[in-house]
């Protein structure tokens, strides 16, 4: 069920949308949709944000590792500054990027296009998947004027649907991300960035994966939710 | 984007040997070549995919290594390693990765890995340590079947005989008489298009009432089922009895190889050691033991191509001769009659070690149970010529130095025997010394245990503790020194200005046979196999387990090294010597060789700190 | 050439001769050597023994002690002749017997104790070390005058050179490396010894002219006896009579006995009897050993006295009144640099002045006599040179093989066997040799700050070993009733009582060191042989009154003295 209504509104999407990218976009991910699991191309993304209200917070950095085969690809995982409207203010404290740093940075629009071009094809993975998807629909709203949907799995749902299955009772910072993956025995990383992060998020997944799998296989819909 | 994005992986491999030896830059390089994969236990194991090895760097969880036969070889956690082998070898990984505990694994690719081994000797010499490790950890717990691990080539025949397809039966037929042979591999300009057998030629030409110049490719099996001459004899059996054929063209890359025949395979079975002992004690005269000894050669070759333990190589040859050594007495003494006392046959060297090699020649002696007297003189005296030369025939050359139980100075009774070592033990003169090395690796072969007891026990007694004796045995075996010069550079042996190469008997598996001998010597230990010295030596803390595990790796090692070089020699029609040339092997081994090499320097060092108070 | 660059270059070629033959003997093949040869030709051993034997003390010290004492000095050479021969004929062949390669080792079986044995290995490395640091003293003195350097640099040097010589390098004990160093020390002893002799008296062999009348420059004899003309000089400047002792005669008996059976239980000699295979060829060695020692001893008076009068003659001139300090001749100026030899003009004449007592304006140092002599009696350069490279190859073989004791038995008998039984032979290796490099260092700072001169230091780790392993290895071979409780209560206490002795008078309070105060008119130097006294009466009490000593360990000590074995088994 959930899969012929992802793809239906995938193939609406396509039809509707007058922006060639992002048409293309859509089929790309389309075309991978029906494949075995292990075959789909994953692109594990984390973004930092000046704040956590789309409306006024703006995207500062976009970090991506793709997942190929089941294996995280170092080599082609990716960052980017973007530059923002006034100052990072007192987020600066989250997410150590200071104002100096985003000289380098490119503008939103210029971001957004790359990370189109970037995730063409991949299916997203994201911890706490709706509000990074919530800013880059809005940034892609804004920079391009499209109303963007896009496919990721969010490996905090995953997790807390895990916990409450396993009649755990949920604690207050329990769906971090730092604390679901010391549930999984991965290591910890002291460093914090969008890459780091967005490493992080995959690793995690390929734990969840295999977690949830056990034996069996596993198809893309026991992970979107 | 650089690698500082990715600081937490950067600092993890700085954290961990032997990548803290690579710059900054390369680490980056080597960061960014990185997959990041997760294994859980509920696949068991480790896909190790073949046409793809890389370097697995373990990051959480727990694994370990097992060979195929399930043995464990190591254990891994958090910043170990495994694929190496694969990658150092170019071989295939036979062994399997079990997962204990779900973990994170980073994966390096080979051009990546090849890349830092070029850039830091210390991360190259790391792992070639490791794969000696895994190589000697995989020897010693290895105990295989020679049947499934030794390979086809030291069975087949290398030419087999071929005729063109175009040929007549009756002309194949002809040849296949006059070779001795049941079948013949037909080609066609050069390439095997099919096998004709006896089998062929019965149901085919004779059974059909066909003519006998109806060409041989209307009669010969087309297309045949081949192997390759690297599989292992128990795949050509496998093949044989699914097929239910008896014939095996080997091919390799369309090349004609030669023939394999299940009377091949036959005939390697019966040179297993089992089979050859059963064989020498069914035995009834002479001849018949020298016919049966000629498969020792083979047996040997045998063991050497089924990858078999050097110290097993060693055991199995020496139960051999021991065999047809006990049967040689019996069936003298049911020419001779009843000894006229009870007696000992005694090993010494090498067959008394365990540890004999092609081409070894005899050292034994007759312990008898008291003075004889003339008769029992003269009794004891045809018993040994006859043994000593039947032990010639067969292939066991006489002893040059004439430490033999035909010579009436090594015939003698328990008394003699004990004042004879006494003399040795109380005046190490260099001679004496010299004679240490062969007779006090001494081991009964034949005749009633108590009476060599009371032997070795007196001669133990007399060695235990005595320093001086210790000493001086001491010196002696520090006269030679392993092949390493100053820089630890192999230094190799010359004779006029030939070079001969490292000498791995002399200078390598001697030494560590002195060094075991000394310190069992002092201690009392009754073994005689070096091994099995170091083994107990090792239990009873006389030598440092860690000091134990290197010499008795160090000396599988070398004596490794030597069989295969020597089995080398065999299959190429070269002379069988000890010598290596080091330029002949890969700097992998190359390494590993210098390493048991510096092994053996240091047990000396050891031993002379210990037994002589000097460094 | 200058002295300074001639011994630059001797001292460098003997060293290299001694490394050369260290890599020859190595690489060559020693084993057909061995076999063709039947092993190291008994005078060869000898010559190698007589190196290890004689010290730097011997070389340097001895000597200048004879010099300047007279008769007295002569204690030393009885002592250490007659410590050799006891060591000789009545210890070695039964230990060699017991088959033990080490003191230690065969006190520790023979008194079936680990206690005895650590005591015994705590006695040895003591007395070891005390040897050494009278080693380095003489290594310094040869050093500091040659690099014309203080003392103490030259010691600091002496240190590094042992250090590398004895810890890093591979050429200690090997036989033909002691043999070349006896001939090197031999002979740098003798040259000037025979020149002198040929100068003063006109004979060849020191130890005749020792005893013949001296001739003048055109070579006529003089009438005058080389030993009156000494006994003049000495009492003309307060001496007592060079032929006539100042010690009592108890004290002269004491301390040959101390020196004596010490010597026997030094623990680096011994090994020498026990690397010949046949015990005959250990004999005979032994008696080589002692012909090769006997030529340098028995020249040492002859030296001494030839140096004494020549050395007051330089200084005092012909009237006996002093030369002026402008005249004086080199080797004052040369000597006092490295501050072994000082002028204190006192009566303030110019005029340099020896003599006993407040006359005297010149403070001599007694180590210098042996290496000074040859400039004294203006010899050849090359010759003073030589005596360098003796000096150091004297220090150097003795070093070297008590260092080896030292740092074996710390490693192996006091590591391996107590404290770390788990130890790798790596770590065995490396703490033996932190052992020998803090050995070296200790030993450094004794022979910066001397408790004595090199001879009497010496003879301090004498009366050490006298009294504490010479008992226990003399009960343990002839008695059958002493025990492990009475040999280590006789060892500790012989020790102590000895060591407390020296202490007291030496270091505690030296200003009573004289023979008023002394025990029964015992001097420190030989005290030993009293503690050796009271170790006999100790051990032998105790094992009275204590178990009596296991029925194997009767046998044991019964086998022993057994002949057979000591020599060949029969021949078969």
């Amino acid at each position: 069920m959930k899969s012929i209504y992802l793809k239906s509104k995938l193939r609406w999407r396509t039809l509707k949308t007058s922006n060639r990218t992002i048409k293309h976009y859509y089929r790309s991910v389309l075309g991978n949709l029906s494949k075995p699991l292990l075959q789909i191309p994953l692109m594990a993304i984390d973004l930092e944000m000046t704040g956590l209200d789309p409306k006024f917070d703006q995207i500062l950095s976009i970090g991506l590792v793709p997942i190929h085969n089941g294996m995280l690809q170092l080599g082609k995982a990716q960052h980017k500054l973007v530059s923002i409207d006034g100052s990072v203010g007192d987020s600066a404290v989250i997410h150590g990027i200071v104002d100096r740093q985003l000289a380098t940075a490119i503008s939103a629009k210029e971001a957004m296009v790359w990370f189109l071009s970037q995730t063409q094809g991949h299916v997203l993975v994201a911890h706490h998947a709706p509000l990074d998807m919530c800013f880059l629909k809005a940034e892609i709203l804004r920079s391009l004027g499209e109303k963007m949907s896009f496919v990721a799995i969010d490996t905090m749902s995953l997790e807390r649907s895990r916990l409450l299955r396993q009649h755990e009772v949920l604690k207050e910072g329990s769906l971090r991300l730092d604390a679901c993956r010391r549930r999984y025995g991965l290591p910890v990383y002291a460093a914090h960035n969008a890459t780091v992060d967005a490493l992080a998020c995959g690793e995690l997944l390929l734990a969840q994966m295999v977690a949830i799998a056990g034996k069996d296989d596993l198809n893309l819909f026991d992970l979107l939710r | 984007m650089d690698a500082s994005e990715l600081q937490p992986i950067v600092q993890f491999l700085q954290q961990s040997v032997p990548f803290e030896s690579l710059d900054e830059a390369t680490l980056a390089t080597c960061c960014r070549s990185l997959t990041v994969g997760y294994y859980s236990k509920a696949s068991s194991f480790v896909p190790l995919d073949p046409s793809h090895p890389q370097l697995y760097i373990v990051r959480s969880g727990a694994f370990e290594v097992r060979d195929i036969s399930g043995e464990l070889l190591d254990r891994l956690g958090e910043g170990d390693y495994f694929g190496f082998p694969s990658l150092l070898s170019g071989e295939e990984a036979s062994n399997r990765v079990a997962i204990l505990e779900d973990g994170l694994v980073y994966h390096l690719p080979p051009d990546i890995f090849n890349l830092l081994r070029t850039k830091s000797r210390q991360f190259d010499r790391f792992f070639n340590k490791a794969f000696a490790k895994r190589l000697r950890h995989q020897g010693r717990f290895k105990a295989r079947e020679l049947t499934t691990t030794s390979r086809i080539t030291t069975l087949m025949s290398h030419s087999p005989l071929m005729i063109d397809m175009k040929s007549s039966v009756a002309d194949a037929a002809k040849l296949m008489r006059k070779s001795r042979v049941s079948s013949l591999l037909v080609i066609d300009n050069k390439k095997l298009v099919g096998i004709l057998t006896d089998k062929d030629l019965r149901n085919r030409v004779l059974a059909e009432n066909l003519d006998g110049k109806l060409p041989v490719h209307q009669a010969m099996t087309t297309t045949p089922i081949t192997i390759e001459s690297n599989s292992l004899v128990f795949e050509a059996m496998l093949l044989m009895s699914e097929h239910n054929i008896h014939h095996l063209p080997v091919v390799d890359n369309g090349q004609t190889q030669g023939v394999i025949t299940s009377t091949d395979i036959l005939r390697g079975q019966s040179s297993q050691p089992l089979l050859l002992i059963g064989e020498i004690e069914r035995q009834k005269d002479l001849p018949s033991l020298i016919l049966v000894s000629k498969q020792i050669p083979l047996l040997l070759q045998n063991l050497i191509s089924a990858d078999a333990r050097a110290e097993e190589i060693g055991r199995v040859l020496t139960s051999v001769t021991d065999a047809l050594t006990r049967r040689l007495i019996v069936l003298n003494q049911q020419m001779l009659g009843e000894a006229p006392m009870a007696f000992c046959w005694l090993a010494f060297g090498s067959q008394g070690r365990q540890d004999q090699a092609a081409c070894s020649d005899q050292d034994n002696g007759l312990l008898l149970a008291h003075e004889p007297d003339e008769a029992a003189q003269g009794y004891f005296e045809a018993l040994s010529k006859a043994v000593c030369a039947g032990l010639n025939e067969c292939g066991y050359v006489y002893c040059p130095g004439d430490i033999m139980a035909q010579n009436p100075k090594w015939r003698m009774s328990l008394n003699r025997w004990c004042a004879v070592f006494d003399k040795w033990v109380n005046t190490p003169d260099p001679k004496a010394l010299m004679h240490c090395s062969i007779f006090f690796d001494m081991r009964s072969v034949f005749g009633p245990q108590s009476l060599f007891d009371g032997l070795q026990d007196e001669v133990l007694k007399n060695t235990k503790g005595n320093d001086i004796f210790l000493a001086g045995l001491t010196g002696n075996s520090l006269t030679s020194t392993p092949p390493l010069g100053f820089f630890r550079q192999f230094v190799l042996e010359r004779d006029g200005t030939e070079v001969k190469g490292i000498d791995l008997k002399h200078k390598g598996n001697a030494l560590i046979n002195d060094i075991a001998r000394v310190y069992a010597l002092s201690a009392g230990i009754k073994e005689v196999n070096t091994a099995k010295r170091i083994r107990a030596l090792m239990e009873q803390n006389i030598i440092n387990r860690k000091d134990a595990l290197n010499l008795a790796d160090a000396h599988e090692f070398i004596a490794h090294m030597r069989l295969s070089n020597q089995g080398y020699q065999y299959t190429h029609a070269k002379p069988v010597t000890n010598y290596l040339m080091p330029k002949d092997l890969s700097s992998l081994v190359r390494h590993q060789l210098r390493d048991a090499f510096k092994v053996v320097h240091d047990g000396q060092v050891g031993l002379k700190l210990k037994m002589m108070r000097s460094y | 050439m200058d002295v300074q660059t001639l011994t630059y270059l001797i001292v460098g070629v003997t060293f290299a001769l001694y490394i050369g033959i260290a890599i020859y003997s190595r690489a060559g093949s020693t084993k057909e050597f061995y076999i063709a040869g039947g092993g190291v030709h008994p005078v060869m051993n000898g010559m190698a023994t007589a190196a290890d034997w004689m010290s730097a003390a011997s070389f340097i010290s001895l000597a200048g002690i004879v010099s300047f004492t007279g008769y007295d000095g002569s204690v030393y050479l009885m002592g250490w002749t007659g410590g050799y021969v006891l060591l000789a004929l009545c210890m070695a062949p039964y230990l060699r017997k017991f088959g033990k390669f080490t003191v230690p080792d065969f006190i520790g079986d023979r008194y079936y104790s680990q206690a005895a044995r650590t005591v015994a290995v705590v006695c040895a490395i003591f007395i070891c070390f005390t040897y050494i640091a009278g080693q380095m003293r003489g290594v310094g003195v040869v050093f500091s005058r040659f690099l014309e350097v203080e003392v103490e640099t030259g010691v600091y040097i002496g240190m590094a050179v042992v250090f590398f010589y004895a810890v890093l390098g591979g050429m200690k004990g090997i036989t033909y490396t002691q043999v070349a160093q006896y001939c090197v020390l031999i002979f740098a002893f003798m040259v000037p010894a025979i020149f002198i002799s040929v100068m003063m008296t006109g004979h060849i062999f020191p130890q005749i002219g020792f005893g013949a009348e001296l001739i003048d420059a055109a070579g006529n004899g003089t009438g005058v006896y080389l030993l009156d003309k000494l006994d003049g000089l000495s009492a003309e400047l307060g001496f007592s009579q060079y032929t006539e002792g100042s010690k009592s005669m108890i004290d002269v008996f004491f301390i040959t006995g101390a020196l004596m059976f010490g010597t026997a239980g030094l623990p680096h000699v011994i090994v020498r009897f026990f690397t010949v295979p046949r015990v005959k060829d250990a004999r005979i060695s032994a008696g080589w050993a002692l012909v090769f020692i006997a030529i340098m001893y028995t020249t040492i008076p002859a030296l001494a006295a030839f140096s004494r009068v020549n050395m007051i003659e330089t200084i005092n001139g012909p009237e006996s009144t002093g030369v002026a300090y402008e005249t004086a001749p080199e080797w004052i100026k040369n000597w006092e640099k490295t501050g072994l030899i000082q002028w204190d003009d006192k009566n303030q004449d110019g005029k340099i002045y020896y003599a006993k007592g407040a006359e005297s304006e010149m403070k001599i140092d007694r180590d210098i006599m042996v290496l000074a002599t040859p400039e004294i009696a203006n010899l050849p350069a090359w010759v003073i040179a030589l005596v360098a490279a003796g000096g150091l190859a004297a220090a150097l073989s003795t070093s070297a093989g008590l260092l080896l004791v030292i740092s074996t038995s710390v490693s192996h008998d006091l590591l391996k066997k107590n404290l770390m039984p788990d130890i790798s032979d790596k770590k065995e290796l490396l703490y033996a040799r932190i052992a020998a490099a803090l050995g070296i260092v200790m030993a450094g700072y004794f022979g910066i700050n001397p408790p004595g001169f090199v001879a009497a230091v010496v003879a301090i780790a004498f009366g050490l070993a006298a009294s504490s392993l010479f008992p226990a290895i003399i009960m343990g071979i002839f008695s059958k009733t002493v025990n492990k409780e009475g040999a280590i209560s006789g060892m500790v206490l012989g020790l102590l009582f000895t060591a407390s002795y020296i202490v007291y008078f030496k270091f505690v309070n030296p200003s009573a060191n004289t023979s008023e105060n002394w025990f029964l008119g015992i001097s420190p130097e030989g005290i030993g042989m009293l503690g050796m006294m009271v170790n006999f009466a100790v051990a032998f009490g105790v094992s009275k009154v204590t178990s009596a000593v296991p029925q194997d360990v009767v046998d044991m000590v019964e086998s022993i003295r057994f002949p057979k074995g000591s020599g060949e088994a029969q021949d078969h």
